[in-house]
């Protein structure tokens, strides 16, 4: 089996079971939450709940990632804001406004939509790169992450790392031929996305859980999130 | 396989499961582990032990929640390769969560993902509680809350002579189980054996108002250390006697002195785990005289305090995480005018004085919470107050002797002392 085949079976078949995973192991992990049970808070409302939504919304979408020092212990921790910022904007601006990734969405929504120009795409992937590896030391370093971090945060960064690096080695044509470096990054992708229902990169979904019982809860007592 | 639990261990990992639902889950599952409310935990910044982590603090209900729910959880166990809950753990993380954690849930201000990290780390205090593991001072406190009706055991003959002494003092009428009153105020037992004025003051201002009010001698506590302890069973126990007193009287509302938790187990916790009263209103001293104010039921002699810096300290279950924040500054303004000078941080921000939650009782805690009040000591050089003000007895008690330990010369007082003493 030559490459060409290797591509095709990642990027084709496999590519599609990852994703059956993926989304059947995120379904089942939303659905167990949620079955859990939620009680309902019955103490009187001091103020608004979906005010308070909101505003914790507002804050962390809009002012936090981008101005970090708005808050009071960026200071002692800035590499974790900085480049933990860094990266989520990295993959924000890759994964949405780079043109190979919005022919993917394209292909799989039928819409499409205007991409940043190639060079700005190709810096923030390196910018992004960068801020792993910043983040990957700092788990070594910084003691309280040294405490709370073992093999699963591991192997998180590992399986988030290898689709940035082989997608950036392959748009450079870095070392190997170009189906070679396509098929790897492909690989690390559906790896990637197989792992995702089993770690903790699940919390782009439950993001919204605890952001929203935030907000809510400070809503109803009267407080800003 | 995962060694056999003892019963200890078996009562934590129970509690745990109970306190298990869709809300607690929720928030679990979206901690990416970043460490950032480290640097929100007071605890930690002024000790830099990593175990002071919030999230470290959490852990066992992580670790409990993941093995019993979650799929890599149940795959690690059947593998033997999670970490199972063990007895040595609950006395290790007892001591962190009783004695190095005020609860005051600043961390969930930090938290990029707005995790209620105290609320949790009051979760695992419940399995704490379940498992008998509880700092022997704190316990004690609580049993004499159940046998005497005070954790510092004032019993009822001590607290009407208290009273007695404090009407006869102060020359100040105080009502005491009056039938038909609308206003129920209850205070701590701090408050009684060590800041006597401030029933002297409250009484002042009340009847100045001519509020319609009583204390009762059925529900006289306000402490809760059943909250402290997070022993529910407890915290209804010592809400109950409150509430069945308030029942008897037939009262209008219960007003809450100077005291955050109880404020905050009568306001936000009661009504969730157990059945109030209907119709009576939970209310604060201090929201009752910014309203007394705003009605112009009392009067403030304009700039009373205004000779010297005055400062404000926001508790956390009061402020933080009770919402009354306008109120004090109202006050604050009338009192003190420009001398009033915020801390930084304030408001919601606040940091906690370190001796809530219970610590301030537990005597191995002593070296932390002096080690915290430091941070406080600086905030007060650093806007160069010589008052700070507060309307929490138990944050007063922390600063009387967080000021004396550090030898500064700020004056500590209760914010409704200050006022009753400038009603004109």
């Amino acid at each position: 089996m030559g490459w060409p085949e290797i591509l095709r079976f990642f990027r084709g078949p496999f590519l599609k079971a990852a994703l059956l995973i993926f989304i059947g192991g995120m379904t089942y992990r939303l659905i167990r939450v949620l079955l859990l049970g939620w009680r309902r808070d019955r103490a009187k409302s001091a103020g608004s709940k979906v005010g308070g939504t909101l505003k914790a919304y507002l804050k962390s979408l809009l002012i936090l990632p981008f101005i970090p020092w708005v808050k009071r212990t960026f200071p002692r921790n800035a590499l974790t804001y900085i480049a933990g910022g860094l990266f989520h904007l990295s993959l924000f601006v890759v994964l949405i406004f780079g043109v190979p990734h919005m022919l993917v969405w394209k292909s799989l929504t039928k819409v499409g939509w205007p991409t940043l120009p190639t060079p700005v795409v190709d810096w923030a992937a390196a910018v992004g790169i960068a801020a792993m590896v910043m983040l990957f030391i700092n788990r070594f370093v910084q003691p309280v992450l040294r405490l709370i971090s073992g093999w699963p945060a591991r192997l998180n960064w590992i399986f988030v790392f290898l689709p940035m690096v082989t997608g950036y080695m392959m748009t450079h044509h870095m070392f190997f031929r170009y189906e070679v470096l396509f098929s790897l990054h492909m690989i690390a992708v559906d790896v990637l996305l197989i792992w995702i229902p089993f770690s903790r990169i699940s919390h782009f979904l439950f993001y919204f859980f605890a952001k929203t019982i935030h907000g809510a809860q400070a809503g109803k007592r009267g407080v800003t999130p | 396989m995962t060694a056999p639990t003892t019963t200890k261990t078996q009562a934590a990992l129970n509690a745990f499961v109970k306190e298990t639902g869709g809300w607690v889950a929720g928030q679990l599952e979206a901690c990416t582990r970043c460490g950032l409310c480290a640097e929100a935990c007071h605890f930690y910044q002024a000790l830099g032990n990593p175990e002071y982590a919030p999230v470290w603090k959490m852990e066992p209900l992580r670790r409990a929640y993941q093995q019993r729910f979650t799929i890599s959880g149940r795959i690690k166990s059947a593998l033997g390769l999670a970490k199972p809950v063990t007895d040595e753990d609950l006395g290790r993380w007892s001591v962190l969560v009783y004695e190095a954690c005020t609860v005051c849930n600043k961390c969930a201000l930090v938290c990029p993902m707005g995790i209620q990290i105290g609320t949790l780390i009051h979760d695992v205090r419940t399995a704490m509680s379940a498992a008998g593991v509880v700092p022997a001072d704190l316990h004690a406190a609580a049993l004499k809350q159940v046998e005497i009706g005070s954790p510092l055991g004032v019993t009822a003959e001590a607290w009407r002579e208290r009273l007695d002494w404090i009407a006869e003092e102060w020359e100040v009428e105080i009502p005491v189980d009056k039938p038909g009153a609308e206003t129920l105020a209850v205070f701590t037992s701090i408050e009684v054996m060590k800041f006597p004025e401030n029933l002297a003051a409250v009484a002042t201002i009340l009847n100045k108002a001519g509020e319609n009010w009583t204390v009762a001698s059925q529900g006289r506590e306000a402490v809760n250390f059943g909250v402290f302890e997070s022993d529910p069973e407890l915290t209804k126990v010592f809400l109950g006697r409150v509430f069945d007193a308030a029942k008897a009287l037939g009262v209008k509302r219960i007003m809450i002195a100077e005291c955050g938790h109880s404020y905050e187990a009568f306001r936000w916790t009661a009504p969730n785990i157990m059945d109030v009263p209907p119709g009576i209103e939970i209310t604060h001293i201090v929201r009752v005289m910014y309203e007394l104010m705003k009605a112009g039921r009392i009067k403030l002699k304009a700039g009373a305090y205004a000779d010297a810096p005055v400062t404000f300290h926001d508790s956390c279950k009061i402020q933080r995480r009770g919402g009354l924040i306008k109120e004090p500054r109202a006050l604050l303004k009338v009192l003190a005018g420009d001398s009033f000078r915020e801390m930084d941080p304030c408001r919601e921000q606040s940091q906690c004085c370190g001796g809530g939650g219970g610590v301030i009782s537990i005597k191995e805690a002593d070296p932390l919470r002096f080690a915290v009040f430091g941070m406080k000591i600086d905030q007060m050089k650093a806007n160069g107050a010589q008052t700070v003000c507060m309307v929490c007895s138990n944050c007063r008690l922390q600063f009387t002797e967080g000021v004396a330990q550090y030898n500064s010369g700020v004056k500590v007082r209760g914010l409704t002392d200050m006022v009753a003493k400038a009603l004109e």
